[in-house]
């Protein structure tokens, strides 16, 4: 089990999907939005971000997230 | 090593005799065009038979993205397009922030779209992989914008990329755009006009084959180093916050932060710039609007709206349409002149002319779209209201460049006197007038030109062209010189780069990237070694091809010409001195453009000399 978990703020997300390429291209060599384990949906002024079963938590899509709508968030500390 | 970036096909569509064909991309060729903008010139410049009509079936629409784009390089999205445009009647380009339709052209695996005939019925185009098809659009035809993608998006899901035209667009209004996805624009010179004439209501793409980079370790390097710098820079934040806002001082921050409800980024951008607003009270409660910026919904407001909300209104109408919205108060302002003067008559004015009402704003909007009445001579332009209503009408025009009003200028909608590479460009390139600051460093007042050379040298200009661009700036006691005219050939050459690759030409953007970066993102990405110097002598060679293009279209020396309207009071100032502009320093300014260029002084042509150095005399 990861050291963390991801903690998404779908407020502060642009829907700029650069979290989803390198999801897609650090599983499949290949920036393919369609393949990311992170999924952000941003429909009209709502947006939803989610993560499909595959996702490890690995924490890459966070660590290029520019606008601070991905966090990681320690186990321990975690509520 | 294997090649990267590229999606390696196009696609080529026959409106008319309904054939789809795949092809593979000419790499060579690609290579030596770079890709995106220089490879779209590339390929209209091929297919474009000299003198056609910008409506005619033959006229192609040349759509792609760089190899750059669908990875995730920031604010690596751009779209553009080459066409014979209606209102310059030149070959040109159109350019816009991909959103999400780029990544998703390159992950259906197409580079470049070719688009060729008419329809006899509306039509849109769908493609989702190797799937294509010329699809029935007649349920879509007489939408707007919103709810033509709304409608496609409902079909197809919300991760599919869409351009779109308007009402405007299917009417043939010579100043329509094309949307895409909803919010960016292929816009000003009557792109959607083009599709319209072709009665292409949209493009609808998905995409699921994935880019590849060449160097996957190389990459990784570049662009960790990217992103650092931008996470470094301290105003990101605040740029990400405001965006537009944060520069444009008549939107108070306070209004915005009550409207704003979302701000968008085209796909890898880190600061992304479209906006989702809500009006909050009033009448107009609850009207949600989406915009390329807050600051385009409340341009009313400098034609003289005193309420923000009917400002953000007539906009939200205007992209419906899909027109120009700068194009679209420069012709009813144009036509309000005209009334004024007592050449258009009450009788054919038919509906008062109020730049500053909503109500007038929104009729005139509807009957220049569905050409009702006078909005038909409107329809076309300052083009149209002077041949509908002689030469008299002429000397009431607002300066014109190309048949399009510049946006830009003392008397223009933004108010702006200082003379820079932005100005001059608007003149120079051929496709008419448009806000491409290019990188350049006078896109900013003022600054100190102690500050130059390194941007210069970011621009990838040689460092023998500094001393003509800045005579003086070594001597202490000579009198320093700014050549706008040197300078904006490095600007044109910049700005190609970055079209060519996918990157996004905004300020805030391209001054994370050099021309020495590119080059190592673009190995990186495509396999294909490259130093900056090849790079930048590409970027030449595609904006000499759109050149000769124009040549061959008749352009010559006297379209470079500046109106007469821009020396009169008040006129522009100089960047450096604040001195009056005068004709004969703009006449240098464009000589000096030539002669960096490697054109004749005299006419403006590509000499021998730099076709054959460029390896264009076979193009």
């Amino acid at each position: 089990m990861n050291k963390f978990k991801i903690e998404a703020t779908p407020e502060r997300c642009t829907g700029c999907l650069i979290c989803q390429l390198v999801c897609s291209e650090i599983y499949t060599k290949r920036f393919n939005p369609s393949m990311a384990r992170i999924k952000v949906d941003i429909l009209g002024v709502d947006c939803l971000i989610s993560f499909t079963e595959e996702c490890n938590e690995c924490g890459v899509c966070v660590d290029h997230c520019l606008y601070g709508a991905l966090k990681k968030i320690p186990r321990e500390k975690r509520k | 090593m294997k090649k990267g970036g590229f999606a390696g096909r196009v696609l080529y569509v026959n409106l008319t005799s309904g054939e789809i064909k795949k092809e593979p991309l000419d790499l060579d060729l690609a290579q030596k065009f770079i890709g995106g903008l220089g490879m779209n010139l590339r390929l209209a410049f091929d297919r474009i038979k000299p003198g056609v009509s910008a409506f005619s079936p033959d006229n192609p629409i040349v759509l792609g993205t760089g190899p750059l784009v669908g990875t995730s390089l920031p604010a690596t999205s751009r779209v553009y397009a080459v066409t014979k445009l209606p209102q310059s009647r030149a070959i040109g380009w159109c350019g816009g922030g991909g959103m999400t339709f780029g990544c998703l052209l390159k992950n259906a695996g197409y580079d470049h779209v070719v688009i060729e005939g008419c329809s006899k019925r509306p039509v849109f185009l769908k493609i989702i992989d190797d799937d294509v098809e010329i699809s029935e659009a007649s349920s879509l035809w007489g939408k707007g914008v919103e709810d033509t993608c709304t409608s496609l998006w409902d079909t197809f899901g919300r991760h599919a990329g869409v351009i779109s035209i308007g009402q405007a667009g299917e009417s043939m209004v010579s100043f329509s755009m094309a949307f895409i996805d909803r919010t960016s624009t292929l816009g000003r010179g009557g792109f959607g006009a083009v599709m319209g004439s072709k009665r292409l209501k949209a493009i609808m793409v998905k995409g699921s084959k994935g880019i590849q980079v060449a160097d996957r370790k190389r990459y990784k390097a570049l662009s960790d180093e990217l992103l650092n710098n931008i996470r470094e820079y301290p105003y990101l934040k605040e740029w990400q916050d405001l965006g537009l806002v944060k520069s444009i001082p008549f939107i108070p921050k306070e209004l915005y932060s009550k409207i704003k409800k979302r701000r968008l980024a085209c796909v890898s951008c880190p600061i992304g710039d479209k906006d989702i607003v809500e009006i909050p009270d009033g009448d107009l409660k609850g009207l949600i609007s989406c915009s390329t910026s807050v600051v385009n919904l409340l341009t009313p407001i400098v034609y003289g709206f005193k309420d923000y909300r009917e400002a953000i209104k007539c906009i939200s109408i205007l992209d419906d349409y899909g027109i120009d919205m700068f194009e679209f108060f420069g012709v009813l302002g144009f036509a309000k002149e005209l009334f004024d003067q007592k050449i258009i008559s009450q009788d054919i004015l038919e509906e008062e002319i109020r730049l500053d009402s909503l109500h007038s704003m929104e009729t005139w909007a509807r009957k220049i779209c569905f050409r009702d009445g006078l909005g038909d001579s409107l329809a076309d332009g300052f083009e149209g209201i002077i041949r509908d209503f002689g030469k008299g009408a002429k000397r009431y025009a607002p300066y014109i460049i190309r048949g399009m009003l510049p946006y830009v200028g003392p008397r223009g909608p933004l108010v702006w006197n200082l003379f820079g590479t932005m100005e001059l460009g608007q003149a120079l390139d051929p496709r008419g007038p448009h806000v491409g600051a290019s990188g350049s460093p006078t896109y900013f007042a003022k600054r100190p030109l102690g500050q130059f050379p390194r941007h210069l040298i970011r621009m990838g200009a040689p460092k023998e062209a500094i001393s003509r661009i800045l005579p003086g700036l070594d001597s202490p006691k000579g009198e320093q010189e700014l050549k706008i005219g040197r300078l904006l050939n490095y600007s044109h050459n910049w700005f190609c780069t970055l079209g060519c690759l996918g990157i996004c030409a905004r300020a805030q953007i391209n001054r994370f990237y050099s021309a020495s970066l590119c080059a190592k993102l673009y190995s990186a990405v495509t396999g294909i070694d490259t130093t900056a110097e090849d790079l930048m002598k590409r970027s030449d060679r595609v904006w000499t091809l759109l050149r000769m293009a124009n040549i061959r279209e008749g352009f010559t020396r006297k379209d470079d010409a500046l109106p007469e309207k821009w020396f009169e009071e008040p006129a522009f100032k100089d960047y450096l001195s604040g001195n009056r502009v005068i004709r004969q320093d703009l006449d240098q300014m464009i000589e000096d453009y030539y002669d960096e260029r490697g054109w004749d002084v005299q006419t403006g042509m590509p000499t021998p000399r730099k076709l054959k150095e460029l390896g264009l005399k076979e193009s």
